[in-house]
Protein backbone atom coordinates (compact mmCIF):
# COMPACT_ATOMS: atom_id res chain seq x y z
CA UNK A 1 0.00 0.00 0.00
CA UNK A 2 1.17 3.41 -0.61
CA UNK A 3 -0.29 6.76 0.30
CA UNK A 4 0.79 9.10 -2.47
CA UNK A 5 1.42 12.32 -0.80
CA UNK A 6 -1.36 15.47 -2.11
CA UNK A 7 0.20 17.19 -5.16
CA UNK A 8 -0.29 20.97 -5.03
CA UNK A 9 0.03 24.05 -7.38
CA UNK A 10 -1.13 27.26 -7.71
CA UNK A 11 -4.72 26.33 -7.76
CA UNK A 12 -4.88 23.21 -5.35
CA UNK A 13 -2.58 25.74 -2.67
CA UNK A 14 -5.36 26.72 0.32
CA UNK A 15 -5.33 30.78 -0.04
CA UNK A 16 -4.51 31.93 3.43
CA UNK A 17 -4.75 28.58 5.05
CA UNK A 18 -2.24 26.25 6.32
CA UNK A 19 -0.92 23.66 3.75
CA UNK A 20 -0.08 21.47 6.62
CA UNK A 21 1.08 21.98 10.35
CA UNK A 22 4.23 23.42 9.18
CA UNK A 23 3.59 25.27 6.58
CA UNK A 24 1.02 28.56 5.70
CA UNK A 25 0.64 29.68 2.47
CA UNK A 26 -0.57 33.35 1.84
CA UNK A 27 -2.69 34.32 -0.66
CA UNK A 28 -0.90 37.36 -1.99
CA UNK A 29 -2.68 40.24 -3.68
CA UNK A 30 -0.38 43.74 -2.86
CA UNK A 31 1.73 43.26 0.20
CA UNK A 32 3.08 41.75 3.33
CA UNK A 33 5.70 41.90 5.73
CA UNK A 34 7.68 38.83 6.66
CA UNK A 35 10.79 37.65 8.37
CA UNK A 36 13.69 37.08 6.61
CA UNK A 37 14.13 33.70 5.23
CA UNK A 38 10.65 31.97 6.55
CA UNK A 39 9.54 31.86 2.58
CA UNK A 40 9.94 28.58 1.22
CA UNK A 41 8.62 28.98 -2.01
CA UNK A 42 6.29 31.00 -4.48
CA UNK A 43 4.17 30.80 -7.48
CA UNK A 44 3.97 33.90 -9.29
CA UNK A 45 5.47 37.48 -9.46
CA UNK A 46 6.76 38.20 -6.10
CA UNK A 47 9.71 40.88 -5.63
CA UNK A 48 11.39 40.71 -2.02
CA UNK A 49 12.64 44.37 -0.58
CA UNK A 50 14.05 45.16 2.67
CA UNK A 51 11.72 47.62 4.89
CA UNK A 52 14.37 50.22 3.96
CA UNK A 53 13.26 50.25 0.24
CA UNK A 54 12.72 53.91 -0.86
CA UNK A 55 9.25 53.60 -2.71
CA UNK A 56 8.07 51.33 0.80
CA UNK A 57 8.40 54.21 2.99
CA UNK A 58 4.50 54.88 3.10
CA UNK A 59 3.48 51.55 4.11
CA UNK A 60 6.64 51.52 6.56
CA UNK A 61 5.41 54.44 8.27
CA UNK A 62 1.92 53.04 8.99
CA UNK A 63 2.58 49.57 9.23
CA UNK A 64 6.44 49.25 11.07
CA UNK A 65 7.05 51.07 14.23
CA UNK A 66 10.14 49.22 14.91
CA UNK A 67 13.47 50.33 14.11
CA UNK A 68 15.06 47.63 15.89
CA UNK A 69 13.59 44.87 14.05
CA UNK A 70 14.00 46.73 10.56
CA UNK A 71 16.84 44.61 9.70
CA UNK A 72 14.71 41.57 10.07
CA UNK A 73 12.06 42.00 8.45
CA UNK A 74 11.13 42.61 4.15
CA UNK A 75 8.27 43.43 2.10
CA UNK A 76 6.77 40.79 -0.38
CA UNK A 77 5.19 42.78 -2.85
CA UNK A 78 3.12 41.44 -5.81
CA UNK A 79 0.67 38.73 -6.69
CA UNK A 80 1.19 35.18 -6.36
CA UNK A 81 0.82 32.17 -3.87
CA UNK A 82 3.83 32.13 -1.23
CA UNK A 83 4.48 29.39 1.23
CA UNK A 84 6.63 30.27 4.32
CA UNK A 85 7.72 27.58 7.24
CA UNK A 86 10.04 28.21 10.12
CA UNK A 87 12.65 25.43 10.97
CA UNK A 88 9.73 22.82 10.97
CA UNK A 89 7.86 24.30 13.78
CA UNK A 90 3.84 24.66 13.94
CA UNK A 91 2.59 27.83 12.63
CA UNK A 92 -0.78 29.56 12.76
CA UNK A 93 -2.46 32.18 11.59
CA UNK A 94 -4.73 34.08 13.85
CA UNK A 95 -7.44 37.22 13.15
CA UNK A 96 -6.99 40.53 15.18
CA UNK A 97 -9.97 42.28 14.84
CA UNK A 98 -9.18 45.61 16.18
CA UNK A 99 -7.56 44.31 18.98
CA UNK A 100 -4.02 44.35 20.23
CA UNK A 101 -1.51 40.75 20.51
CA UNK A 102 1.99 40.88 21.79
CA UNK A 103 3.88 37.93 20.65
CA UNK A 104 8.05 37.05 21.19
CA UNK A 105 9.73 38.34 18.18
CA UNK A 106 11.34 35.69 16.91
CA UNK A 107 7.69 33.72 16.84
CA UNK A 108 6.01 36.13 14.33
CA UNK A 109 6.82 35.04 10.46
CA UNK A 110 4.21 37.51 8.89
CA UNK A 111 1.55 40.14 9.07
CA UNK A 112 -0.55 41.83 7.13
CA UNK A 113 -0.16 45.68 6.16
CA UNK A 114 -3.23 46.31 7.48
CA UNK A 115 -1.73 45.56 11.20
CA UNK A 116 0.93 47.83 12.43
CA UNK A 117 3.93 46.29 14.61
CA UNK A 118 5.17 47.97 17.19
CA UNK A 119 7.86 47.22 19.83
CA UNK A 120 6.66 45.95 23.33
CA UNK A 121 8.07 47.30 26.35
CA UNK A 122 8.81 44.02 27.27
CA UNK A 123 11.99 43.43 25.41
CA UNK A 124 12.19 41.09 23.24
CA UNK A 125 8.52 40.95 21.98
CA UNK A 126 6.51 42.93 19.49
CA UNK A 127 2.82 44.07 19.64
CA UNK A 128 0.34 43.75 16.81
CA UNK A 129 -2.19 46.68 16.52
CA UNK A 130 -5.20 46.75 14.22
CA UNK A 131 -6.98 44.68 12.03
CA UNK A 132 -5.97 41.91 10.04
CA UNK A 133 -4.16 38.13 9.61
CA UNK A 134 -0.86 37.26 10.90
CA UNK A 135 1.22 34.06 11.08
CA UNK A 136 3.29 33.34 14.36
CA UNK A 137 5.37 29.71 14.69
CA UNK A 138 5.08 27.67 17.94
CA UNK A 139 7.35 24.75 19.06
CA UNK A 140 4.74 22.74 19.43
CA UNK A 141 0.74 23.46 19.37
CA UNK A 142 -0.04 26.48 20.79
CA UNK A 143 -2.34 26.58 23.86
CA UNK A 144 -4.95 29.50 24.74
CA UNK A 145 -5.84 29.85 28.47
CA UNK A 146 -6.99 32.88 30.28
CA UNK A 147 -6.27 34.87 33.33
CA UNK A 148 -5.69 35.10 35.65
CA UNK A 149 -3.07 32.58 35.15
CA UNK A 150 1.06 32.19 36.04
CA UNK A 151 3.17 31.34 32.97
CA UNK A 152 6.65 28.90 33.03
CA UNK A 153 8.34 32.11 31.27
CA UNK A 154 9.97 29.63 28.07
CA UNK A 155 6.78 28.29 27.39
CA UNK A 156 5.36 32.13 27.25
CA UNK A 157 4.37 32.56 23.53
CA UNK A 158 2.48 35.66 23.58
CA UNK A 159 -0.84 37.37 25.15
CA UNK A 160 -3.88 39.54 23.80
CA UNK A 161 -5.59 42.30 24.95
CA UNK A 162 -4.07 41.89 28.46
CA UNK A 163 -2.61 43.90 30.59
CA UNK A 164 1.65 43.18 30.19
CA UNK A 165 2.72 40.28 32.74
CA UNK A 166 4.42 41.00 35.71
CA UNK A 167 7.39 38.51 37.85
CA UNK A 168 6.05 36.38 40.01
CA UNK A 169 8.23 34.46 42.58
CA UNK A 170 7.42 31.73 44.70
CA UNK A 171 7.89 33.04 48.54
CA UNK A 172 9.37 30.10 50.11
CA UNK A 173 12.15 30.95 47.88
CA UNK A 174 12.18 34.23 49.11
CA UNK A 175 12.25 33.73 52.50
CA UNK A 176 15.22 34.38 54.87
CA UNK A 177 18.98 33.67 53.86
CA UNK A 178 18.77 30.01 53.53
CA UNK A 179 15.79 30.77 50.46
CA UNK A 180 18.11 33.49 48.92
CA UNK A 181 20.81 31.22 48.53
CA UNK A 182 18.81 28.21 47.44
CA UNK A 183 17.16 30.74 44.94
CA UNK A 184 20.39 31.93 43.56
CA UNK A 185 22.21 28.81 43.38
CA UNK A 186 19.85 25.83 43.46
CA UNK A 187 21.79 24.66 46.26
CA UNK A 188 19.10 22.74 48.26
CA UNK A 189 16.63 21.86 45.93
CA UNK A 190 15.11 24.44 43.32
CA UNK A 191 12.62 22.83 41.27
CA UNK A 192 13.10 25.41 38.46
CA UNK A 193 9.48 26.54 38.35
CA UNK A 194 10.54 29.14 41.32
CA UNK A 195 9.60 32.14 38.76
CA UNK A 196 6.63 32.57 36.48
CA UNK A 197 4.90 35.48 34.56
CA UNK A 198 1.92 35.95 35.69
CA UNK A 199 -1.27 37.33 33.75
CA UNK A 200 -4.13 39.14 35.05
CA UNK A 201 -7.29 40.95 33.97
CA UNK A 202 -9.13 39.64 30.83
CA UNK A 203 -7.78 38.41 27.45
CA UNK A 204 -6.38 35.76 26.29
CA UNK A 205 -2.46 33.93 27.11
CA UNK A 206 -0.61 32.22 24.21
CA UNK A 207 1.70 29.07 25.59
CA UNK A 208 3.49 26.45 23.54
CA UNK A 209 3.89 23.13 24.66
CA UNK A 210 7.27 22.53 25.50
CA UNK A 211 9.99 24.66 27.11
CA UNK A 212 12.15 24.55 24.31
CA UNK A 213 12.74 28.23 23.44
CA UNK A 214 13.34 28.74 19.51
CA UNK A 215 16.60 30.24 18.87
CA UNK A 216 15.95 33.91 19.67
CA UNK A 217 17.29 36.08 16.97
CA UNK A 218 19.28 39.52 17.62
CA UNK A 219 17.06 42.02 18.08
CA UNK A 220 18.40 44.83 18.79
CA UNK A 221 18.05 47.31 21.91
CA UNK A 222 16.25 49.37 23.52
CA UNK A 223 17.25 53.12 23.37
CA UNK A 224 19.38 54.40 26.13
CA UNK A 225 16.72 56.25 27.66
CA UNK A 226 15.35 57.27 31.13
CA UNK A 227 12.05 54.88 31.69
CA UNK A 228 12.36 52.52 29.10
CA UNK A 229 12.92 49.12 30.64
CA UNK A 230 15.97 47.51 29.20
CA UNK A 231 17.34 50.47 28.23
CA UNK A 232 20.60 50.50 30.84
CA UNK A 233 20.60 53.96 32.41
CA UNK A 234 23.59 52.95 34.43
CA UNK A 235 26.38 54.08 32.02
CA UNK A 236 25.54 51.57 28.99
CA UNK A 237 25.55 47.55 29.62
CA UNK A 238 23.87 46.96 26.46
CA UNK A 239 23.79 43.18 26.96
CA UNK A 240 24.49 41.61 23.75
CA UNK A 241 25.42 44.11 21.74
CA UNK A 242 28.96 43.86 20.23
CA UNK A 243 31.45 46.94 21.19
CA UNK A 244 31.30 49.57 18.31
CA UNK A 245 34.21 50.22 16.09
CA UNK A 246 35.21 53.71 15.03
CA UNK A 247 34.08 54.46 11.54
CA UNK A 248 31.17 52.33 11.95
CA UNK A 249 27.87 54.15 11.05
CA UNK A 250 25.95 52.92 14.15
CA UNK A 251 23.04 51.52 12.90
CA UNK A 252 23.03 54.75 11.57
CA UNK A 253 22.35 53.65 7.54
CA UNK A 254 18.88 52.05 8.93
CA UNK A 255 17.32 55.34 9.66
CA UNK A 256 18.29 56.53 6.07
CA UNK A 257 16.79 53.53 4.56
CA UNK A 258 20.01 52.10 3.49
CA UNK B 1 9.66 -5.56 -5.95
CA UNK B 2 10.50 -4.99 -2.50
CA UNK B 3 7.04 -2.98 -1.09
CA UNK B 4 7.56 0.24 0.61
CA UNK B 5 4.94 1.87 2.80
CA UNK B 6 4.87 4.47 5.59
CA UNK B 7 4.43 2.74 9.15
CA UNK B 8 4.17 6.20 10.05
CA UNK B 9 4.88 10.08 8.98
CA UNK B 10 8.65 8.99 10.75
CA UNK B 11 9.41 5.16 9.97
CA UNK B 12 9.41 3.75 6.77
CA UNK B 13 8.62 0.11 6.30
CA UNK B 14 9.78 -2.07 3.76
CA UNK B 15 8.23 -5.17 3.12
CA UNK B 16 10.46 -7.78 0.83
CA UNK B 17 10.30 -11.29 -0.26
CA UNK B 18 13.92 -11.97 -1.10
CA UNK B 19 14.56 -8.91 -3.16
CA UNK B 20 16.81 -5.99 -1.77
CA UNK B 21 16.56 -2.25 -1.38
CA UNK B 22 19.32 0.74 -0.84
CA UNK B 23 18.98 2.35 2.42
CA UNK B 24 20.97 4.86 3.96
CA UNK B 25 23.83 2.59 6.39
CA UNK B 26 22.72 2.41 10.25
CA UNK B 27 19.18 3.97 9.40
CA UNK B 28 17.12 0.38 9.93
CA UNK B 29 15.47 0.21 13.51
CA UNK B 30 13.64 -2.93 13.56
CA UNK B 31 12.80 -5.73 11.10
CA UNK B 32 11.25 -9.25 11.64
CA UNK B 33 12.07 -12.13 9.00
CA UNK B 34 15.17 -13.04 7.90
CA UNK B 35 17.75 -10.31 6.67
CA UNK B 36 21.06 -9.30 5.51
CA UNK B 37 22.84 -5.85 5.93
CA UNK B 38 25.90 -5.25 3.77
CA UNK B 39 27.81 -2.18 3.36
CA UNK B 40 27.85 -0.90 -0.50
CA UNK B 41 30.95 0.86 -0.60
CA UNK B 42 30.32 4.04 -3.16
CA UNK B 43 26.47 3.52 -2.78
CA UNK B 44 27.12 0.46 -4.83
CA UNK B 45 27.87 2.20 -8.12
CA UNK B 46 31.29 0.83 -8.67
CA UNK B 47 34.46 1.95 -8.50
CA UNK B 48 33.38 4.66 -10.80
CA UNK B 49 30.61 6.23 -8.97
CA UNK B 50 32.75 6.00 -5.72
CA UNK B 51 35.10 8.41 -7.25
CA UNK B 52 32.85 10.53 -8.68
CA UNK B 53 31.30 10.41 -5.27
CA UNK B 54 34.54 11.42 -3.82
CA UNK B 55 35.22 14.28 -5.84
CA UNK B 56 31.73 15.68 -6.24
CA UNK B 57 31.19 15.75 -2.21
CA UNK B 58 28.09 13.91 -2.96
CA UNK B 59 28.80 11.66 -0.79
CA UNK B 60 26.35 9.12 1.03
CA UNK B 61 27.16 5.84 2.82
CA UNK B 62 24.50 2.81 2.05
CA UNK B 63 23.92 -0.47 2.55
CA UNK B 64 21.91 -3.18 0.65
CA UNK B 65 18.94 -4.98 2.81
CA UNK B 66 18.33 -8.04 1.09
CA UNK B 67 16.06 -10.85 3.03
CA UNK B 68 12.33 -12.12 3.55
CA UNK B 69 9.94 -10.16 6.35
CA UNK B 70 9.36 -6.31 6.87
CA UNK B 71 12.77 -3.70 7.61
CA UNK B 72 12.08 -0.67 9.24
CA UNK B 73 13.78 2.55 8.21
CA UNK B 74 14.21 5.95 10.74
CA UNK B 75 16.57 8.54 10.46
CA UNK B 76 16.48 11.50 13.30
CA UNK B 77 12.86 11.26 13.84
CA UNK B 78 13.12 13.38 9.85
CA UNK B 79 9.90 12.55 8.53
CA UNK B 80 9.60 10.51 5.25
CA UNK B 81 7.88 10.79 1.93
CA UNK B 82 7.64 8.29 -1.03
CA UNK B 83 7.91 8.46 -4.30
CA UNK B 84 7.40 6.40 -7.30
CA UNK B 85 8.99 6.71 -10.58
CA UNK B 86 8.03 5.35 -13.95
CA UNK B 87 11.53 5.63 -15.49
CA UNK B 88 11.63 8.88 -14.63
CA UNK B 89 14.75 10.67 -13.34
CA UNK B 90 14.26 12.55 -9.47
CA UNK B 91 16.64 14.41 -8.64
CA UNK B 92 17.67 14.77 -4.48
CA UNK B 93 20.04 15.95 -1.95
CA UNK B 94 22.09 13.01 -0.57
CA UNK B 95 21.25 13.87 3.05
CA UNK B 96 17.20 13.51 2.23
CA UNK B 97 17.93 9.93 0.13
CA UNK B 98 16.68 7.38 2.68
CA UNK B 99 15.85 4.35 1.05
CA UNK B 100 15.58 3.04 -2.88
CA UNK B 101 14.61 -0.05 -4.22
CA UNK B 102 17.16 -1.80 -5.52
CA UNK B 103 16.21 -1.47 -9.21
CA UNK B 104 16.45 2.05 -9.61
CA UNK B 105 19.83 3.37 -10.32
CA UNK B 106 21.48 6.47 -8.68
CA UNK B 107 23.96 8.57 -9.60
CA UNK B 108 25.69 12.04 -9.50
CA UNK B 109 25.07 14.82 -11.33
CA UNK B 110 26.24 18.77 -11.25
CA UNK B 111 23.30 21.58 -10.85
CA UNK B 112 25.62 24.14 -11.07
CA UNK B 113 25.81 27.57 -8.93
CA UNK B 114 22.27 26.46 -6.78
CA UNK B 115 24.15 23.72 -5.17
CA UNK B 116 26.97 26.57 -4.01
CA UNK B 117 24.44 28.65 -2.75
CA UNK B 118 22.89 25.97 -0.21
CA UNK B 119 25.83 24.40 0.82
CA UNK B 120 25.60 21.38 -0.49
CA UNK B 121 28.02 21.62 -3.27
CA UNK B 122 27.60 21.74 -6.89
CA UNK B 123 26.25 18.34 -7.30
CA UNK B 124 23.26 16.28 -6.47
CA UNK B 125 21.92 12.75 -6.70
CA UNK B 126 20.06 11.27 -9.28
CA UNK B 127 17.90 8.50 -8.84
CA UNK B 128 16.67 7.17 -12.54
CA UNK B 129 13.88 3.83 -13.14
CA UNK B 130 11.09 2.16 -12.54
CA UNK B 131 10.24 1.80 -8.57
CA UNK B 132 10.08 3.64 -5.23
CA UNK B 133 12.07 6.01 -3.14
CA UNK B 134 11.70 7.14 0.22
CA UNK B 135 13.19 11.16 0.60
CA UNK B 136 13.49 12.63 4.19
CA UNK B 137 12.24 16.10 5.47
CA UNK B 138 12.65 18.45 8.13
CA UNK B 139 8.42 18.49 8.85
CA UNK B 140 5.87 17.44 6.49
CA UNK B 141 7.20 17.79 3.04
CA UNK B 142 5.30 19.93 0.58
CA UNK B 143 4.90 18.41 -3.32
CA UNK B 144 4.42 21.25 -5.91
CA UNK B 145 3.27 21.04 -9.14
CA UNK B 146 5.11 22.51 -11.86
CA UNK B 147 3.50 23.05 -15.45
CA UNK B 148 3.98 24.81 -18.63
CA UNK B 149 3.41 28.88 -17.68
CA UNK B 150 3.26 28.28 -13.90
CA UNK B 151 6.86 28.17 -12.76
CA UNK B 152 8.20 27.75 -9.21
CA UNK B 153 10.72 29.86 -7.08
CA UNK B 154 11.79 27.93 -4.02
CA UNK B 155 14.43 29.03 -1.41
CA UNK B 156 17.58 26.76 -2.03
CA UNK B 157 17.61 25.67 2.28
CA UNK B 158 13.69 24.56 1.40
CA UNK B 159 14.83 22.72 -1.75
CA UNK B 160 14.93 18.66 -1.44
CA UNK B 161 13.65 17.31 -4.63
CA UNK B 162 12.48 17.39 -8.24
CA UNK B 163 11.25 14.72 -10.64
CA UNK B 164 9.99 15.62 -14.48
CA UNK B 165 11.18 17.57 -17.03
CA UNK B 166 12.68 20.67 -15.14
CA UNK B 167 14.84 23.58 -15.96
CA UNK B 168 16.32 25.49 -12.95
CA UNK B 169 17.42 28.78 -12.93
CA UNK B 170 19.38 30.55 -10.27
CA UNK B 171 18.13 33.90 -9.76
CA UNK B 172 19.40 36.28 -7.78
CA UNK B 173 18.54 39.49 -6.51
CA UNK B 174 21.90 41.00 -4.60
CA UNK B 175 21.98 44.83 -5.29
CA UNK B 176 23.74 47.58 -3.39
CA UNK B 177 21.12 46.65 -0.32
CA UNK B 178 22.54 43.64 -0.14
CA UNK B 179 25.39 44.62 0.78
CA UNK B 180 24.80 47.53 2.69
CA UNK B 181 23.64 44.72 5.44
CA UNK B 182 19.70 45.83 4.46
CA UNK B 183 18.97 42.57 1.88
CA UNK B 184 15.62 40.90 1.49
CA UNK B 185 17.36 37.77 2.77
CA UNK B 186 15.16 35.77 -0.06
CA UNK B 187 17.74 37.19 -2.54
CA UNK B 188 18.64 33.81 -3.75
CA UNK B 189 15.64 31.53 -5.34
CA UNK B 190 15.65 28.66 -7.52
CA UNK B 191 13.17 28.79 -10.69
CA UNK B 192 11.33 25.93 -11.78
CA UNK B 193 10.40 25.96 -15.10
CA UNK B 194 8.99 22.99 -17.53
CA UNK B 195 6.63 20.12 -16.11
CA UNK B 196 7.16 18.24 -13.00
CA UNK B 197 6.93 18.07 -9.19
CA UNK B 198 9.57 19.73 -6.95
CA UNK B 199 9.24 18.44 -2.88
CA UNK B 200 10.20 21.39 -0.24
CA UNK B 201 10.64 21.27 3.33
CA UNK B 202 9.00 23.47 6.25
CA UNK B 203 12.30 24.47 7.14
CA UNK B 204 15.89 26.12 6.05
CA UNK B 205 19.39 24.34 5.72
CA UNK B 206 21.77 26.75 7.03
CA UNK B 207 22.66 28.60 3.90
CA UNK B 208 25.18 30.91 2.49
CA UNK B 209 22.51 32.50 0.32
CA UNK B 210 19.99 33.03 3.30
CA UNK B 211 22.56 35.15 5.21
CA UNK B 212 21.90 37.95 2.04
Amino acid sequence: MTTAPQVLDVTTLPSNDNVNSYTFCVDLDGQWFLQKGKMIAYYGQIDFNGVGHGHLDRLVATSFHSPLHAGEWVVAEGNGKMLLADRAFDVNSYDLEDGNLTVRSGNLLAFEPSLSLKQSIIPGFVTLIGTGKFVAASNGEVHFVEPPVRVDPQALVGWADCPSPCHHYDHGYLKGVLGGIRAMTGIGGASGEEHQFEFVGAGTVLIQSTEVLMAEQATGAVPHEAGVPGGGQHGGGQGGQSPQMPGQLGNLQRRFGL
Amino acid sequence: MAQFRLHSAKVLAVTMNGDAVKAKNGSMVAYDGQMAFKKLSGGGEGLRGMVTRRLTGEQMTLMEVKGQGTCYFADRAADINLVQLDGETLHVEASNLLATDSGLRTGTSFTGLRGASQGNGLFTTTVEGTGQAALMSDGTAVVLRVAQGMPLQVDPGAYIAHQGNLRQDFQTGVNFRTLMGEGSGESFQIRFEGDGLVYVQPSERNTLGGEV
